[in-house]
């Protein structure tokens, strides 16, 4: 739009031939062509917009969730050494140099498992909240979170990256769910949860850097468009 | 009888089977049924019913297909529509279901045409759904990251049958629970709905007759999102005076969407909201500053959002909040004009300087006060005069000339700008043309047309014109460009005004030019009062009076004067607005009219109240016309016949009064004795021996000298006397009513001694009986009295021979007339004397002749004794000729024919009679 207004303002001929051209030129744009491409990247932007979005309820949830777990998990500088039992969670703390090092498929990939795994927590935690205003807010979550994992889902359908297949097919850790190996000691159930907040915490900062690193590299149809145009 | 037995049989035969169906119990059977059962079909759709008997029922009832009736409801469904399948089989067929009633029944006519009945069944008539369109979903926030979303569409045609609507979500790998529609069929509620996934979403429609799906939308539900609006606005102004800050929470966080503004704001008494241009609130904040406001004004803020990228839709409007901008120095100087009088001296004048308050966009703030300049140019020279006031008005006392006058309006933050007016000596400038005001769109409109030189400003004065004197002039200013412009004030209805422009120069001012208007007209309060000025006899002047300014209403267009008689029908007359009079003509004299007059305005008239007039009998002049003719004519009458009377003078004296031969003079006068005076006074003390009228002398003078007679003469007034009494009988009582008043009241007076004063008024005349000289009759001599004491029979005696010719001929009048009495019995004075006063003296009676005929003019003229008897006496001295038309009237109502011959006769008979005459 600023573009545009600069044209207008510079010269009218030079505004005439910009849109004979970009006119011309329409059919020959390939982001308007490659419907997946484009599709790819609005979903790219959605699901960058939804980590963000869980970013901020979960930080709000996770206040509550903490508070109502009680102390001392709701003590700021509350930081307990990571069970065992707590690798059953995926865990987002690879190495970075690491995690950069993997393409885009593994990312997406492991995004999607990680969260499809925490979700799979999620939901036992959330049958366990005693508190219906908590409950309702971590149901709202988890849904939001089902939707990041179909999100997700749908980017690597949109970039042609094959699915996952069976969850813990890389890591059997991950693959039993919560159900069999949930521990009977409340005080390590809340050290899960307390866990599995942190861990949530960690993938979706890094989802969101994932998410914006691929939105940059697959422009939006309308981005494209102009850069194009901008070539021409 | 077997057929009777048969009878029997059959009933027993289904009294039994009806028994065993109900001993079966649960295995109740009946003789058929209908297939399909309970059907719902289409409206419109054929359709095609079976009955299918028992075989069991064939057996024992022998009944077949055959005899099935089908039946709606009541009514039995033509055969046409029946087809026998087989014995136990019949169908019915509706080609068009939407007539068909329910229930369906299927009847058998047993024998004895009893219709019993086999089954029946419910057909439900209804339609399928229809597609459901135009679904639609928003997502309203119900709270803080609260979010639920509601989806519309239309359902299409009623169905006639339970239909259900399910709306359907779902993700690419997820399925949510549907929403079922509740009881009105077009929308749903979904509470939770997530953001930044792609949502499908349908409607499925479904009931008995079918299934149908809408149309799948698929959408982010964060783009359908009507965020609610901002809330705790607040509105702080700023250090400068045209800015205003709004701050605000809002209710939906960056990362749930950014969102984009809608400021509006207005002035807080305008209703017109203006809008804070979106681009320049196009991004997610929570305040703004608002610019380009008024200083000192209070201005109302409201603001909505939504999603930055313009998905989903606005949020409702926020509270609405209010702030003022603070004071800024006035922007304009007061419209500023004056009055000038100068009424009480003529070198200088009374200034009224009078100023507007500011408007409040002008004042910007609160006007604290006031500072008026004046500076005299020359020639005058005074030092610059500065006043501070609070009001809006200043009052001077100036010397005449030519001023310059500021006024700068001051508030807390600084002054205006100085307004500044001239006031010339006197108005020498070209003034404007053609001033015209005219009611338009409910304000009154002026118009003029400028002069030809620039003109800085004009002043528009006006006032409503009243009878009551205290009107209030108002003003205002209009910039030198402007040729028309409004009445700023409040214009009444009904009312005039007098409006006046003044042009103001830069270097002089330009006389007012005036017109009258009326916001809007009306008919007249009241008509006016019409009189009548002068009536004639077939026209009439009209008068009145203006209506009053208070009275009009409106311009008065014109008036109408109706005029009509009784009977008449009404006549109308325009006039023109301006008189005050009118004639009316061609009017029917001696008439009773009535007539109003009614004023009109544009709207309307009224009539005033009637008024009535008669025009008169004769026109002007008419009656002079007649009467001075007839006037001229009589005096004409009367000159020709004075001047006759003159010409034949001594004819007619020769027949009315001829000259009688004066016995003084005559040489038989010398033998009547010369100094009857000697015996005077015995004689009269033999008369009146009572001396009861010694008093009157001239009386007794008379009296002397009758005496001087009578004592020796009363002889032949004997002879009178009997004659009289002869002829007593012969009196008539008309005649005798004719004298009777003065001789009873000479006589009476005469005869009663006692009032000597009346004796003396009445008794004015004495008659001398003189003795006949041997045995001739004595002429009698009357003697009228005078008032006057002169010795008038002295003078008599001595002009004996003067008075002769009007005396001497009178005795023999009254001789004659005396005479005449007797031979005329119609007149009887003398009767009646004697009647009325018996104890008269002979002497007494002398006198009672002249009496009587003073009498008689007496009472012809009204009874007016004194006066009328000595007038008469005169007259009978000096005209005898009267005495005769005195009695004439008197006669005439007697006997005509008498009185007519009487004239005539008189003469003769007085020479025949008298007999004295010395011929």
């Amino acid at each position: 739009m600023l573009y545009v207004a600069g044209e207008i303002s510079g010269d009218s001929w030079g505004i005439f031939a910009f849109l004979c051209a970009a006119l011309w030129n329409l059919p020959a744009v390939p982001a308007l062509n490659n419907t997946d491409e484009a599709g790819a990247g609005q979903s790219i932007q959605k699901t960058y917009d939804l980590t963000r979005y869980l970013e901020h309820q979960l930080r709000t949830l996770a206040g509550t969730y903490l508070n109502y777990l009680g102390p001392p998990f709701n003590e700021p500088d509350f930081n307990p050494p990571r069970m065992t039992r707590a690798e059953m969670v995926p865990s987002a703390t690879v190495d970075f140099e690491l995690w950069r090092s993997l393409n885009d498929n593994a990312r997406l990939a492991a995004n999607y498992r990680a969260y499809t795994h925490l979700l799979c927590y999620l939901r036992g935690m959330d049958g366990q909240v005693a508190k219906a205003d908590l409950r309702k807010s971590l149901g709202h979550f988890c849904s939001s979170l089902q939707g990041l994992v179909v999100s997700i889902a749908g980017v690597m359908s949109s970039l042609g990256y094959p699915l996952p297949g069976s969850l813990g097919s890389t890591d059997p850790a991950w693959a039993h769910g919560p159900g069999p190996i949930s521990p009977h000691n409340d005080f390590l159930k809340k050290m899960d949860d307390f866990w599995l907040l942190k861990e949530l915490q960690t993938w979706l900062w890094r989802s969101a850097k994932d998410f914006n690193r691929l939105k940059k590299k697959v422009p939006p149809a309308a981005v494209t468009l102009r850069l194009e145009a901008q070539g021409f | 009888m077997p057929s009777g037995w048969s009878w029997v049989v059959h009933i027993l035969y289904f009294l039994l089977s009806i028994c065993c169906l109900r001993g079966a119990g649960a295995l109740v059977q009946s003789c058929g049924y209908i297939t399909p059962e309970s059907p719902v079909l289409a409206i419109g759709s054929s359709f095609t019913a079976w009955c299918i008997l028992n075989e069991s029922c064939l057996d024992y009832g022998n009944i077949y297909a055959s005899q099935i009736i089908w039946k709606t409801k009541r009514s039995v469904v033509p055969k046409e529509q029946y087809r026998e399948i087989n014995r136990t089989v019949s169908s019915v067929t509706f080609n068009d279901t939407s007539t068909l009633a329910t229930p369906l029944t299927c009847n058998i006519l047993a024998d004895g045409h009893l219709e019993q009945n086999i089954y029946g069944i419910d057909v439900r008539l209804g339609l399928p759904p229809e597609k459901p369109e135009n679904l639609s979903c928003i997502v309203h926030q119900t709270s803080r990251s609260r979010f639920s979303m509601n989806c519309t569409w239309n359902p299409g045609r009623a169905t006639f049958l339970d239909t259900e609507f399910w709306l359907r979500t779902r993700w690419p790998q997820e399925t949510f629970n549907d929403c079922k529609a509740a009881v009105v069929n077009n929308s749903c509620l979904i509470p939770d709905v997530q953001f930044f996934v792609n949502l499908e979403v349908w409607v499925e429609a479904k009931n008995d007759l079918g299934m149908m799906e809408s149309e799948h939308l698929l959408f982010d539900p964060v783009d359908m999102v009507k965020p609610l609006p901002p809330q705790n606005l607040s509105v702080t102004s700023g250090i400068l005076p045209t800015v205003l800050k709004l701050s605000w929470e809002n209710r939906i966080i960056p990362a749930e969407m950014e969102l984009k503004f809608n400021i509006l704001y207005k002035i807080s008494d305008s209703p017109d909201w203006m809008e804070v241009p979106p681009e320049d609130t196009a991004s997610t904040r929570t305040s703004f500053t608002v610019q380009g406001l008024k200083p000192y004004t209070e201005y109302v803020f409201s603001l909505r959002c939504m999603k930055r990228d313009g998905l989903g839709y606005w949020s409702d409007r926020s509270e609405e909040k209010s702030g003022v901008t603070i004071e800024d120095r006035p922007s304009k100087g007061p419209p500023l004009w004056r009055k000038i009088d100068t009424s009480h001296s003529p070198a200088s004048w009374t200034v009224h300087l009078m100023w507007k308050e500011l408007d409040h966009y002008e004042a910007n703030g609160i006007i604290l006060h006031y500072e008026v300049t004046i500076k005299a140019r020359s020639p005058l020279s005074r030092p610059l005069e500065k006043h501070s006031v609070n009001t809006t008005n200043l009052t001077l006392e100036l010397p005449k000339g030519t001023y310059d006058v500021t006024v700068t309006a001051h508030n807390s933050v600084g002054s205006s700008p100085a307004s500044v007016l001239l006031i010339p000596a006197s108005n020498s400038k070209a003034s404007v043309k053609n001033v015209r005001a005219a009611p338009h769109a409910g304000r009154l409109w002026v118009h003029w047309i400028a002069p030809n030189s620039h003109v800085a400003k004009y002043v528009i004065e006006w006032y409503e014109m009243s009878n009551n004197s205290s009107y209030v002039t108002e003003w205002q200013q209009e910039p030198g460009s402007s040729q028309s412009t409004f009445l700023k004030g409040d214009i009444k209805p009904f009312k005039c005004y007098q409006i006046t422009v003044y042009p103001l120069y830069a270097d002089g001012q330009g006389n007012g030019q005036s017109t009258k208007a009326y916001l809007k007209q009306d008919y007249p309060v009241k008509g006016p009062t019409i009189q009548t000025k002068k009536v004639g006899k077939t026209e009439a002047i009209l008068t009145w009076k203006h209506l009053s300014v208070d009275d009009q209403n409106g311009f008065i267009k014109n008036y109408i004067i109706f005029y009509k008689t009784i009977s008449g029908n009404e006549t109308a007359a325009k006039v023109d607005p301006s008189k005050t009079e009118y004639t009316l003509s061609s009017l029917s004299s001696d008439t009773l009219y009535t007539v109003r007059m009614a004023a009109y305005t544009e709207v309307g008239g009224k009539s005033g109240p009637v008024f009535t007039f008669t025009t008169q009998k004769f026109g002007k002049g008419e009656i002079e016309a007649i009467v001075v003719p007839v006037c001229l004519a009589f005096l004409m009458s009367v000159l020709l016949g004075v001047l006759f009377f003159f010409n034949k003078r001594d004819l007619i004296k020769k027949y009315i009064w001829p000259n009688v031969p004066d016995p003084s003079k005559s040489n038989i006068a010398q033998w009547s004795p010369q100094a009857p005076a000697k015996h005077n006074f015995s004689s009269k003390d033999q008369m009146y021996p009572e001396g009861s009228f010694t008093d009157v002398s001239v009386v007794e003078i008379e009296a002397d000298d009758k005496k001087s007679f009578s004592e020796q003469d009363l002889k032949p007034f004997d002879l009178l006397k009997k004659e009289k009494s002869t002829s007593e009988g012969h009196s008539s009582g008309i005649g005798g009513s004719s004298c009777m008043s003065s001789p009873r009241q000479s006589v009476s007076d005469s005869d009663e001694g006692e009032s000597t004063q009346n004796t003396s008024s009445t008794v004015q005349y004495s008659t001398v009986v003189l003795n006949g000289y041997r045995d001739q009759i004595p002429s009698v001599q009357v003697f009228s009295r005078s008032e006057s004491t002169q010795p008038l029979l002295d003078s008599e005696e001595r002009s004996e021979d003067n008075l002769g010719d009007a005396t001497s001929p009178r005795h023999q009048y009254f001789k004659q007339n005396c005479s005449q009495d007797e031979t005329n019995p119609g007149e009887s004075h003398f009767e009646r004397a004697k009647q009325n006063t018996p104890p008269i003296n002979e002497e007494d009676l002398v006198g009672l002749p002249p009496m009587q005929i003073s009498g008689q003019s007496s009472q012809s003229y009204g009874f007016e004794p004194q006066k009328n008897m000595q007038e008469a006496a005169l007259a009978g001295a000096l005209f005898p000729s009267t005495e005769g038309q005195t009695v004439i009237p008197e006669t005439l109502g007697i006997n005509a024919a008498t009185v007519e011959e009487m004239p005539k006769s008189y003469l003769p008979q007085t020479v025949r009679q008298g007999g004295y005459m010395p011929q």
